[in-house]
């Protein structure tokens, strides 16, 4: 639109402050809350502002010595990366060429919904035997044995997204490079997976947030500090005889970094693969 | 020695057959158009050639040696795609030296090839670019680039002029005529346009459910279409088509007094009487006095286009709508009754059960 009366201008950006605003509030208060005194946070009325600027529960948090509240933050922190990256890695790499065969072979594509079904039941549903599974195997208690688990979570999703790129780009390329004489993992390498780039970033990233936050079988799949992820962590800092709202929001804060930092990092790759490949988020 | 022999192709997709037996044989150095509207095969034809499909029957012969079991890229062929195919990272250069890249011809080689085929094409000065930033006409030199570069045996064109603007198609056109006529070398085209295969073809083949309804010369299939489909296929504004019938040796127009004497290369034809297709050409027409000797309709003038280089007026023979492309300055007025005039070689007489030409051969 060329012209916009003045009331319309001023109602979309209102729209766009209020939308704004419902989305970083939460984001906001748990900020507020992490730097807030103690006494900040259970007064009647609440105050939200906090009186003093405490940063106490950061050096807590981010302490290394050891048997300490920090050294159990850190090392979930160190687990949660781990899991989150190799399940990532792992899915990324099986997702790749599942979703460019699918993608070129529509005959085969009933599989992708098969793997949908899996998808259907809830996790509760398959906690019973994933356990059992792991336990035979010795993973329970393992970075390894849930990045496994998250594999089996992300690879279905990753694939379809992954899918939906390959679609986007036209198989003619393909057709041309093979009578060009280029062979199949020439064409993948130089032709195909370079324009699935923006789509393999996108994918990639939203498979590490859903590792990053998943929770119930990181719950029940570990149980000490070898394998306890970020979110089982915080859920134990609530568990205790007295719950530090404040110690919570701080490593909620914390926990948000990592992927927030990728995210930015990502993001030009993220844009164009949110616009080109079809996908939303 | 036929540079490409298409012997009895057949391809079907579970009960549908897509082409249903397919016999064409190129001498080396013609550019042959295979004709049609879509749905009729024409591209699938064309990516069995390439291997991209593979046929369920038939075989297909380059220098007399069979190629279905051997790899496109061991075919001896180059293929233009409709929408380009241009490999989007990489510049126009390495687009078009890409096939030798694959090839392992050494580097200095390949420029030297790369730079031969920019000069034909006049492309050097985007030689550096990317092809998102080149103009639709541009890509499209880009892409017969890649495909010449390699000097094979036989080209490949799927419909490669379709996404250009009018005007941009014409000259793509003739600089296609120009190349073919430089290097000699074998064609096979795809389009639905008849103007591009009129103007381009020594042959063309024209194809329509899977079969090849003629293949002739762009003069034979004009001028002795050999079924009503490729009457009314080729040629711009269509061939009229009117119901008839023939009686004793003179053909009357259905529902009026309208009589035309039977054509000399249709006399020797085995029917003799019943209902008949004619057909006539609307650029064979002309301005007639009444009073005129020889084959002559008489018609009702309904409407009259100036296009610029001709008027095209469209007129009425017992209910039956005929279109006339007469000079543009032609006096004429809607609504009279006018006679129209041509040569009794340019009628064209039809089996209308059967569609074919019942012209003897």
């Amino acid at each position: 639109m060329e012209r916009q009366s003045r009331l319309f201008s001023i109602f979309v950006h209102a729209s766009a402050l209020l939308l704004a605003a419902v989305i970083l509030a939460p984001v906001v208060w748990l900020f507020v809350m992490s730097i807030s005194p103690a006494a900040d946070l259970s007064a009647k009325p609440l105050s939200w502002w906090p009186s003093d600027i405490e940063l106490s529960r950061y050096r807590t948090l981010l302490s290394a010595i050891e048997n300490s509240a920090g050294a159990a933050f850190i090392a979930a922190l160190i687990n949660s990366l781990m899991v989150a990256g190799m399940a990532t890695l792992a899915a990324i790499v099986v997702a790749v060429p599942a979703a460019w065969a699918v993608s070129r072979t529509p005959a085969v594509s009933w599989s992708l919904y098969a793997v949908i079904a899996t998808y259907m039941l809830p996790p509760v549903a398959l906690a019973v035997p994933l356990y059992m599974g792991l336990a035979y195997f010795g993973l329970l208690n393992t970075v390894f044995g849930l990045a496994l688990v998250y594999l089996t979570i992300l690879a279905p999703f990753t694939t379809w997204l992954l899918k939906s790129g390959f679609d986007a780009i036209p198989r003619e390329i393909e057709s041309a490079a093979m009578i060009d004489g280029a062979r199949l993992d020439q064409i993948l390498r130089l032709l195909t997976l370079p324009l699935a780039a923006p789509v393999m970033a996108t994918s990639a990233l939203f498979a590490f947030l859903l590792a990053w936050d998943e929770f119930f079988y990181a719950l029940l799949f570990t149980s000490d500090l070898r394998a306890k992820t970020l979110t089982v962590a915080i859920a134990d800092l609530a568990g205790g005889r007295v719950s530090d709202y404040g110690l919570i929001a701080t490593a909620g804060v914390l926990a948000a970094l990592p992927p927030v930092l990728i995210g930015l990092i990502m993001q030009r790759a993220l844009i164009s693969g949110l616009t080109s490949g079809g996908v939303k988020g | 020695m036929s540079a490409l022999e298409i012997r009895n192709i057949q391809k079907r997709y579970g009960d549908v057959e897509t082409l249903k037996g397919i016999d064409i044989a190129l001498e080396s150095g013609e550019f042959l158009v295979l004709l049609g509207s879509s749905g009729c095969g024409k591209s699938t034809l064309l990516n069995i050639i390439a291997g991209l499909a593979e046929p369920s029957g038939g075989d297909i012969l380059i220098g007399e040696r069979s190629i279905l079991s051997a790899h496109p890229k061991d075919r001896d062929i180059a293929m233009v795609f409709q929408s380009y195919a241009l490999y989007p990272d990489m510049s126009v250069a390495r687009n078009i030296g890409f096939g030798l890249e694959m090839r392992k011809v050494p580097a200095a080689e390949r420029e030297k090839a790369v730079r031969d085929t920019a000069r034909l094409l006049q492309i050097e000065n985007l030689l550096d670019r990317k092809p998102s930033q080149l103009s639709g006409g541009q890509r499209q030199r880009v892409a017969i680039g890649r495909a010449l570069v390699r000097n094979p045996r036989v080209f490949l064109f799927d419909e490669p002029l379709s996404n250009l603007d009018a005007k941009l198609r014409m000259e793509m056109r003739t600089e296609l005529k120009r190349l073919h006529q430089m290097l000699k070398t074998t064609v096979v085209y795809v389009t639905h346009d008849q103007i591009e295969a009129m103007t381009l073809a020594t042959r063309i083949a024209v194809m329509r459910d899977g079969r090849i309804e003629q293949l002739g010369t762009p003069a034979e299939i004009y001028d002795r279409p050999a079924t009503l489909y490729v009457a009314g296929f080729v040629g711009s504004p269509p061939m009229n088509i009117l119901d008839a019938e023939i009686v004793g040796h003179q053909v009357r127009i259905a529902r009026s007094d309208e009589v035309l004497p039977l054509p000399r290369d249709f006399k020797r034809t085995t029917v003799s009487s019943g209902p008949v297709k004619v057909g006539i050409r609307p650029e064979a027409l002309r301005l007639a006095d009444f009073g005129a000797s020889g084959a002559r309709l008489i018609a009702d003038v309904e409407v009259m286009e100036l296009t610029g280089p001709e008027l095209v007026t469209t007129a009425t023979i017992g209910g039956q709508r005929i279109t006339a492309c007469l000079p543009p300055r032609t006096a004429l007025a809607t609504g009279s009754t006018q006679a129209f005039s041509f040569d009794e070689a340019a009628l064209h007489l039809f089996d209308p059960e059967s569609g074919r030409s019942l012209r003897a051969a």
